[in-house]
């Protein structure tokens, strides 16, 4: 009787405590074949993790800061970028004539950086940095037009005002809902119109802008904006 | 005799103290949190700001993009009323957008880096800009 109770509760244990342990102890070559594979699928995903890590990317800035093996930029979006230079980054400026090299960038100047982008680090290491010139764009409203001198006074959203030059190889454009976008004239600009102008700003006065394309809008008043923003500006002076 | 009912004492030890173990490991896992004293904390609800009167997303490109296909398309969301104008480099373009205010158009790249300003003009006049950078190559590094 005792016998039987023992073995009884002998295999009841047997049963709760060593099926996990005769688990763990026999590896078959199943295991094995899985372990291999696990261990692959750990070490492409890091592989393609590194991979996603560098991307190509361009981007332009103004030069803030220029070393031998760095050139700090401020973005059009306004951020501090670091830029890392090598052996194998090229340099070019259209306006130079013969070799143009890290040490003829200059704080100011605008440039045109073009490489491998690491999110970890978010840095750019440069293959290619050019030296670029980039049109303004202003937006506005049409305060005044002078007519005996080709020129259009615009106020912006943020309280400035310039005045556009309207030379001979300035194009014109109109866009209305009938006429779709249509080229158009000087003559055509009337005051509290929408208008876009780009171009150069003049290298004597800030202020203007020597205009190579101008799109307006009859439909489109000037922004409610405007007017407060010059009010605003009237009032801190 | 006695040996037999001392082992048989010492497993039905054994076996009460495994099941014993296992009710202990059930009772902590099922357990609760216990409440402690809560106190409340009252967030003040930020300002209200003015709400703008247009919107404007620009899909694609992707700012910094570089492509190796001089066209580019241009698409994104803003006011179904109002006037997308797609800026470039060298080219500018004026497009509406459909009746859920989704637009697209095609513009063409310069070499090197390209900026791209998209400006969205509610009828008011109030407007709304984007602008990104892309970049036209066909370099291998």
């Amino acid at each position: 009787m005792y016998k039987r109770t023992l073995l009884s509760l002998l295999l009841a244990v047997y049963c709760l405590i060593l099926p996990n342990a005769v688990h763990a102890q026999s590896v078959t070559p199943e295991d094995k074949t899985n372990q291999i594979r696990d261990q692959l699928i750990t070490n492409i995903a890091s592989r393609v993790a590194q991979l996603k890590l560098v991307e190509k990317r361009g981007i332009i800035g103004v030069v803030t800061n220029a070393t031998n093996t760095q050139i700090t930029v401020n973005d059009s979006q306004n951020n501090t970028r670091f830029i890392d230079v090598d052996e194998l980054t090229k340099f070019s400026n259209p306006d130079s004539e013969g070799s143009f090299g890290i040490s003829d960038i200059t704080n100011g100047t605008t440039i045109g950086i073009l490489g491998l982008y690491n999110k970890e680090s978010r840095r750019i290491l440069a293959r290619f940095v050019t030296v670029t010139t980039s049109p303004v764009i202003i937006h506005g409203g049409v305060t005044a037009v002078d007519n005996a001198a080709y020129a259009i006074n615009v106020a912006t959203e943020d309280g400035k005002q310039m005045t556009v030059d309207v030379e001979n190889l300035t194009k014109t454009y109109s866009f209305t809902q009938e006429t779709d976008y249509i080229k158009s004239g000087f003559s055509k600009i009337k005051e509290n119109y929408n208008i876009i102008a780009i171009g150069a700003l003049d290298k004597k006065n800030k202020d203007t802008l020597i205009a190579t394309r101008i799109i307006f809008f009859p439909e489109i008043p000037s922004s409610p904006k405007i007017n407060s923003a010059l009010e605003n500006v009237q009032k801190s002076k | 005799m006695k040996k037999e009912q001392f082992i048989l004492y010492l497993i039905a030890t054994l076996f009460g103290l495994l099941v014993a173990g296992i009710a202990f490991y059930l009772f902590q896992t099922a357990k609760t949190p216990s409440n402690n004293p809560t106190t409340t904390v009252s967030i003040a609800s930020p300002t209200p700001t003015a709400t703008p009167s247009i919107s404007l997303k620009v899909d694609r490109p992707v700012d910094e993009e570089v492509v190796d296909n001089k066209v580019l398309t241009v698409s994104g969301k803003t006011q179904s009323n109002a006037v997308v104008t797609v800026i470039t480099d060298s080219s500018s373009d004026v497009i509406t957008p459909d009746a859920s205010g989704n637009f697209s158009t095609t513009v063409n790249l310069d070499d090197g880096q390209n900026t791209l300003e998209v400006i969205s003009i509610a009828p008011n006049g109030e407007s709304m800009v984007i602008k990104k950078t892309v970049t036209y190559s066909q370099e291998d590094f």
